[in-house]
């Protein structure tokens, strides 16, 4: 696997705060344009704390804060407005929410709707091309006005990509996305993952080493809140560089 | 409060004592393959016919030996799934059995070919297929050793002696030749050197070949990151001829 | 009587079961006392006189002379009139203040929430002398009106209306917040249009409820509304009625047929209230089944 020639997103010397408890520390990162990025770590690594900090959604927690800088394609994002970076960076959550009142339709048009003020026609084909990227489009396509909970867990995070995807986002951002789901859930999200990244930046938290070897390009190993190494997938599992990469991965321990 | 997750306790985490079952397992069968070697040598080079059938009885066992560990290392990677060290022992396992299997099967062969009573010709080609025999079987007591205790520095030594093999190995050819051109009626006996004189260079080549999944599973470096070919001299055909020669320096 | 520890118990489990029956009879009792009350009292004043007319003029009982009665029709009126003001100013007040609070936190949206925890069992005679000092300063011809006593209940209903609509903001689930935000929407925008609408029948019941709190308040009329109990609705500048108002006058007053009046507009009242709280609980499933189950 070749080093992509373009980097996606940079990541300078941040450091994340819960109040005056530091989360992360002083990560350097560079996320490659177009491929699938893995964090893994133990529990309690920082992980998710980082993925956050990505689209700024650290910040909304009550007293927390960053230091560093996030750059993507050269823009500080914590120079621009907050919405307008959340509109470029998107995201999933672990536990699949879908706006409960609205349908698959509004839901899905939702970024549109909110945004700004969308035609019907921009809507409907925003709605269909994003149902179709999310894999969802085939099992909904005859009811996109029933309400968003009449659908399945794994269905219901399907939507909540493709509404993640309405928005247009250049990197799209995976909290545990199948942590709450069935293994069949989890292989067809993981499938739709594979098609994702040849028009977005993905970048994924997983608890589950085993999925971040079956999906990503890249990987980053976190440790008690510290980078400990970054690489190719098949390089960091087949001879990690780092000791602590290699206990870690052979559950030696964690 | 938290123990140093890397401290080492000496008990064993991990995948440790699979790894090391495998390991076990890999010994053994190439504590057998060794023993073929030795008796199969031993057969040919007395002339010992009856010797000679013991050790291919014993071939059933080795192909036994190399399914077992087979299955086990395979069942080892579908279930557990390893990584790293443990993904690179395994798969270094599964390659090294295939040598261990040759390993025996050359010494099967060697016995295969025995004919009865001992040969009294050409002393010094005796002299100098025992000392083959004599560093064969200690290489592959050696690279045996590296895979036990995960000695790099072992598995390393065997490449010079290898070397060394394929030295002899060229000289007893051409031995073995010379005097076939000076004494046609030798041709039975020699032409049988001449096999176990090869079988002894691919016994040796093949306990590189261990050796090298043993520095690989420790290190993850393959062979062409520590040991480069000859920048000069690839592979160059064998000449049996006196002459410098070709091959690895 | 020796009993042994098993009986002992039964024992007290019987006793304990026959106090709460009583428990229960004592609270039930003043409240049918009241109902039954007021339909004896109340029920003869009904009938389409009663709702469309205003009321007679006052007439003390003399042997062999029946009083007519007339109707409430401009306390009815000013009861509407009221309710529909009071909510128009409460509403979005008391809504956006709670959205402030719960949405974006920080010390003045908890100084807002206690206050309106605390002024929300304040008694209810403050609301109207506080509006009645300030109009008296302002305009002396406006203490007595509409809008005065608009003012006055409003003032009133706005404490109720953030508690509840801050406690059926708080049952949205953060998951719904972080989805909205992460898709790059403004945190207010959240608010009004996400987290509101999800919680939307738990507003609509403190609204309700918070209505139906108003509609029975005498107190603050008395300081603000004035006295026009004859008068249809004619501008909210002007003095005016409403049903609880006419209680008053009503009941205290030395005509039989007011008397009998006032018991039909605390009828009516007690209905109107029944009838906004029954609402509320439909509205609310109905709401919570259109939208999915919350």
């Amino acid at each position: 696997m070749s080093m992509p020639s373009e980097v996606k997103m940079k990541v300078e010397d941040l450091s994340a705060f819960y109040a005056s408890v530091r989360a992360v520390e002083g990560i350097n990162l560079e996320i490659p344009d177009r491929r699938v990025t893995a964090i893994i770590g133990p529990s309690g690594c920082g992980k998710s704390t980082l993925i956050r900090c990505l689209n700024r959604m650290h910040e909304t927690t009550p007293k927390a804060r960053v230091e560093g800088r996030v750059l993507l394609d050269g823009d500080d994002l914590y120079e621009l407005d907050a919405t307008l970076v959340r509109r470029r960076v998107g995201m999933v959550f672990q536990k699949p929410n879908p706006f409960a009142t609205m349908s698959i339709y509004n839901n899905v048009s939702a970024p549109l709707r909110f945004n700004g003020r969308p035609s019907r026609q921009e809507m409907d084909q925003t709605v269909v091309r994003s149902l179709k990227h999310a894999a969802l489009w085939d099992e909904v396509k005859d009811r996109v006005d029933s309400a968003a909970t009449s659908l399945s867990g794994g269905q219901q995070q399907r939507l909540c990509i493709a509404r993640a995807l309405a928005g247009d986002p250049e990197v799209l951002l995976m909290d545990e996305p199948c942590s709450a789901l069935d293994p069949i859930a989890t292989s067809k999200i993981e499938e739709l993952i594979g098609q994702l990244k040849n028009d977005y930046t993905v970048v994924i938290v997983t608890h589950n080493m085993q999925q971040a070897a079956r999906v990503s390009d890249f990987t980053a190993f976190l440790y008690l809140g510290k980078l400990i190494e970054f690489g190719p997938t098949g390089d960091l599992f087949e001879r990690p560089k780092e000791h602590l990469t290699e206990s870690y991965i052979t559950g030696r321990f964690g | 409060m938290n123990k140093d997750p890397l401290a080492d306790t000496g008990e064993p985490r991990g995948y440790d004592l699979e790894v090391r079952h495998l390991k076990d397992r890999a010994v053994r069968m190439g504590g057998w393959a060794l023993g073929m070697v030795h008796d199969g040598w031993r057969a040919y080079d007395q002339g010992d016919l009856a010797a000679a059938q013991a050790v291919l009885d014993r071939a059933g066992q080795l192909d036994q030996f190399d399914e077992d560990m087979e299955h086990a290392t395979i069942a080892f990677l579908v279930l557990r799934q390893p990584a790293a060290v443990d993904l690179r022992t395994a798969a270094g396992l599964l390659k090294s059995t295939t040598h261990l299997d040759r390993i025996g099967r050359l010494g099967f062969d060697m016995a295969r070919i025995t004919s009865s009573g001992p040969a009294k010709e050409l002393p010094e080609l005796r002299s100098l297929l025992q000392e083959m025999d004599d560093i064969v079987e200690s290489m592959i007591r050696q690279t045996l050793d590296a895979l036990n205790r995960d000695n790099i520095e072992l598995a390393r030594q065997l490449f010079r002696r290898d070397d060394t093999v394929d030295r002899m190995h060229r000289q007893a050819n051409r031995v073995i030749i010379t005097n076939l051109e000076k004494d046609p009626a030798l041709v039975r006996r020699l032409a049988g050197d001449l096999l176990v004189a090869r079988h002894f260079e691919r016994i040796a080549d093949n306990a590189c070949k261990v050796g090298e999944k043993t520095i690989y599973a420790l290190t993850g470096q393959r062979r062409s990151e520590y040991l480069p070919r000859h920048p000069t001299r690839p592979y160059v055909l064998e000449r049996p001829l006196p002459d410098s020669g070709g091959g690895r320096t | 009587m020796i009993l042994d520890r098993h009986h002992r118990r039964q024992l007290f489990s019987h006793s304990m079961t026959v106090l709460s029956g009583l428990a229960i009879v004592v609270i039930m009792v003043p409240l049918i006392a009241v109902i039954y009350e007021a339909v004896v009292l109340g029920s003869p004043a009904f009938s389409f006189i009663f709702f469309t007319q205003r009321p007679a003029l006052g007439c003390a009982p003399i042997s062999g002379i029946t009083c007519s009665l007339g109707g409430v029709s401009p306390a009815i009126q000013g009861t509407f009139v009221l309710l529909g003001l009071a909510s128009l100013i409460a509403v979005p007040i008391g809504v956006g203040a709670a959205i402030f609070v719960v949405e974006f936190g920080g010390p003045i949206a908890r100084v807002i929430s206690t206050t309106a925890d605390v002024l929300s069992g304040v008694p209810s005679i403050l609301a109207g002398v506080f509006i009645y000092t300030i109009l008296l300063q302002y305009d002396r011809a406006l203490v007595f009106s509409y809008g005065s006593a608009s003012l006055a209940l409003g003032v009133l209903m706005i404490p109720i209306v953030v508690r509840t609509t801050e406690e059926a903001l708080r049952t949205v689930p953060n998951s719904v917040r972080e989805a909205a935000l992460a898709l790059g929407i403004a945190r207010w925008k959240t608010g009004i249009r996400i987290v509101l609408v999800t919680a939307l029948p738990g507003v609509v019941t403190g609204v309700l409820l918070a209505v139906a709190r108003a509609a029975g308040e005498a107190a603050p009329l008395l300081f603000t509304l004035g006295n026009s109990c004859f008068h249809p609705f004619e501008g909210i500048t002007q003095e005016g009625c409403a049903l609880p108002l006419w209680i008053f006058q009503g009941a205290t007053a030395p005509y039989q047929n007011w008397y009998t009046l006032a018991w039909g507009a605390a009828l009516l009242l007690i209905v109107i209230i029944l009838v906004i709280s029954l609402t509320s609980r439909v509205v609310l499933n109905r709401l919570v089944r259109r939208m999915g189950g919350q």
